[in-house]
């Protein structure tokens, strides 16, 4: 079976496609992709004991990193939908790309949520041979490997430039993608017993952020590949329409949580006004999400009505700083309040606002995780020609 | 089949921990683990001295409250946690995976990880040993000194516990949640 006929891609020998482009990102990408493994191994020997995650915070960082990555594979896949699917001639240039950087954030994904997963593979086995259909959990993960599936099949059709079967395929990955993304959503929405994180704001507010995430990377993997270089025209064009589409969706963002916090405090009611009150109290919140996820790239795009599509790459990177907040907050904020308030043992306080900080190990798989999307994106862009234009249809 | 329940008259409970220890006697509980299956939550007293309010100090004794709509049953992906034939709220060890979706789902943080299985436990009335072994009592039942606990089948209108919920005002812990639980705690 010839491999070529089924997904083109550039013959090279294993010297070529090892040798790096750029030493630097190189050298990230390996040291964090050896941070992942150390880290794995440490778990494999202590298990759960490695990670800082208690009784009352049982999520933690890794729970968190997967958001991260599922976010981003939902914002590039939303983001070359534009293109492929949505058939807008003017976006079309990015779309290979983001459609590929869509598979290798989620497959980086499931590579760190695979550690937090107790037992994987029972797992795989009892997700099929009894489903807990209430379960948003459930939902999530089946709906992510359909997703995965559908993308894969879409990249290969888009390598092939047959447009037609990506442009159908692309369309279902993209709408079990957004299922499964708000469904993610759902499964914080679902606590009833976390007023903070209860209702309908997370499975909305998730796909708002994933369309952000994926516009701030789609600057990132550009800015890097024309570093020092002027972008091409059709390019420039398709960036300059998502930074304003960014701009727009930054202010709804800014909005969203405004009236969040306000609806939060209203009132005073117990669990949840002191809870956000923590939260207003905190710098992970004002610098983390506020300043670096909205602030500093929206009056970026404001001061230069949408066109510095340079220094944007800038602001991109900050504002993936900003949506690591969001998600690492998140998973924190919503187990925040205990659920048994009572002192249990002599000579302790009741307990308060629960505290949790990531282990060594849990940060090694959590960031580890960015080095093996890294790889995965080196070899992708050395392997498949990722930017020719197909002809119009 | 039957709808355990458990009746406590909580009023009595003198926070001596017998049945933390009889629970971990019989479950085969991790000795040295923090209040894993139960435990007894203790209010302290408000006011300074000399006024203080003796009403503030009570305690609480507590466990899996076996709600009878429960969050935790409703979010596992595996059906890991399900309800037996009586109704008790059980976690299959085979099939849990620990995605500890249902500790952050339970509204009472009755829910663990036993470090030996590396899967979710918590109480469940006894059902595979004292139950098991036909016996009609549970372990912290029949330890405590005060007779706080009384288990029984609330569909049975002769039990005990079914008498005395009639007689006596009770409540449940957040009912507005909406989870219905089978501990009621008597007034
Ligand atoms: S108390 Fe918690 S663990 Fe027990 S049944 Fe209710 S939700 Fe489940
Ligand atoms: S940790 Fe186990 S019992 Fe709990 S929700 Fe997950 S699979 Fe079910
Ligand atoms: S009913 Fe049994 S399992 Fe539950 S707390 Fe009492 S002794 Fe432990």
């Amino acid at each position: 079976m010839d491999l070529q006929k089924i997904i083109p891609y550039r013959k090279m020998s294993l010297k070529e496609l090892l040798v790096p482009e750029n030493k630097l990102m190189a050298l990230i990408a390996i040291v964090l992709t050896a941070l992942f493994f150390i880290g794995v191994i440490i778990y494999l020997i202590h298990g759960h004991h490695a990670y800082g995650v208690t009784r009352e915070h049982p999520w933690g960082l890794l729970i968190a990193m997967y958001i991260f990555f599922v976010v981003s594979s939902t914002g590039l896949c939303i983001v070359g939908s534009f293109g492929d699917v949505f058939g807008f001639k003017d976006y079309m240039a990015v779309s290979k790309r983001a459609i590929f950087g869509s598979i290798i954030t989620i497959l980086s994904g499931f590579a760190v949520i695979a550690f937090e997963i107790g037992h994987p593979i029972t797992m795989m086995i009892y997700n099929v041979l009894s489903p807990g259909l209430t379960s948003a959990i459930w939902w999530m993960g089946t709906l992510y490997g359909i997703y995965l599936t559908f993308m894969v099949i879409e990249f290969i059709f888009l390598m092939r430039n047959d447009m037609k079967n990506a442009k159908i395929f692309g369309l279902f990955g993209l709408l079990v993608g957004l299922a499964a993304h708000s469904n993610l959503g759902g499964v914080f929405g679902f606590l009833n017993a976390r007023v903070v994180a209860n209702g309908v704001f997370y499975p909305t507010y998730f796909i708002l952020t994933a369309f952000i995430t994926g516009i701030y990377l789609i600057f990132l993997m550009y800015g890097y590949k024309y570093r020092g270089k002027p972008f091409p025209e059709d390019v420039t064009k398709a960036l300059i329409n998502f930074m304003k589409i960014q701009g727009l969706l930054l202010a709804i963002l800014m909005f969203f949580e405004t009236w969040k916090m306000l609806t939060g405090v209203y009132g005073g009611m117990p669990e949840r006004a002191d809870v956000i009150m923590h939260i207003l109290h905190t710098k992970s919140f004002w610098l983390g999400e506020v300043m670096c996820g909205m602030v500093i790239p929206f009056l970026l795009i404001l001061k230069s009505k949408g066109t510095a599509i340079k220094s944007m790459v800038w602001a991109s990177f900050i504002g993936m700083i900003g949506i690591f907040y969001m998600r690492y907050d998140l998973v924190h904020d919503a187990q925040l309040f205990p659920m048994q308030t009572l002192k249990i043992r002599e000579y302790q306080l009741p307990p308060s606002f629960v505290d949790y900080f990531p282990s060594s190990t849990e940060m090694m798989i959590g960031f580890g995780g960015i080095g093996i999307c890294l790889i995965l994106y080196f070899l992708g862009t050395k392997l498949f020609d990722l930017d020719s234009m197909p002809e119009h249809h | 089949m039957a709808r355990y329940g458990m009746a406590l008259d909580y009023k009595n409970c003198i926070n001596c921990k017998a049945c933390e220890v009889a629970c971990k006697e019989e479950n085969g509980v991790l000795l040295g683990a923090d209040k894993h299956r139960i435990w007894v939550g203790v209010k302290e007293i408000e006011g300074e001295f000399p006024l203080l309010s003796i009403a503030s100090n009570t305690f609480m004794p507590s466990q899996c409250q076996h709600c009878e709509h429960a969050p935790c049953q409703e979010v596992c992906p595996t059906h890991a946690t399900h309800y037996d034939e009586n109704g008790v709220v059980r976690v299959d060890p085979d099939k849990c995976i620990l995605c500890s979706y249902c500790m952050n789902a339970c509204p009472y943080d009755a829910r663990y990880v036993d470090d030996r299985t590396m899967t979710v436990d918590k109480c469940n009335f006894c059902s595979d040993t004292r139950l098991a072994r036909g016996e009609t009592t549970t372990a912290c039942q029949a330890t405590c000194p005060t007779k706080v606990r009384i288990f029984g089948d609330l569909d049975d209108p002769n039990s005990e516990i079914s008498q005395v919920l009639r007689d006596r005002e009770h409540f449940s812990l957040k009912p507005h949640l909406g989870t219905k639980p089978k501990l009621f705690y008597l007034i």
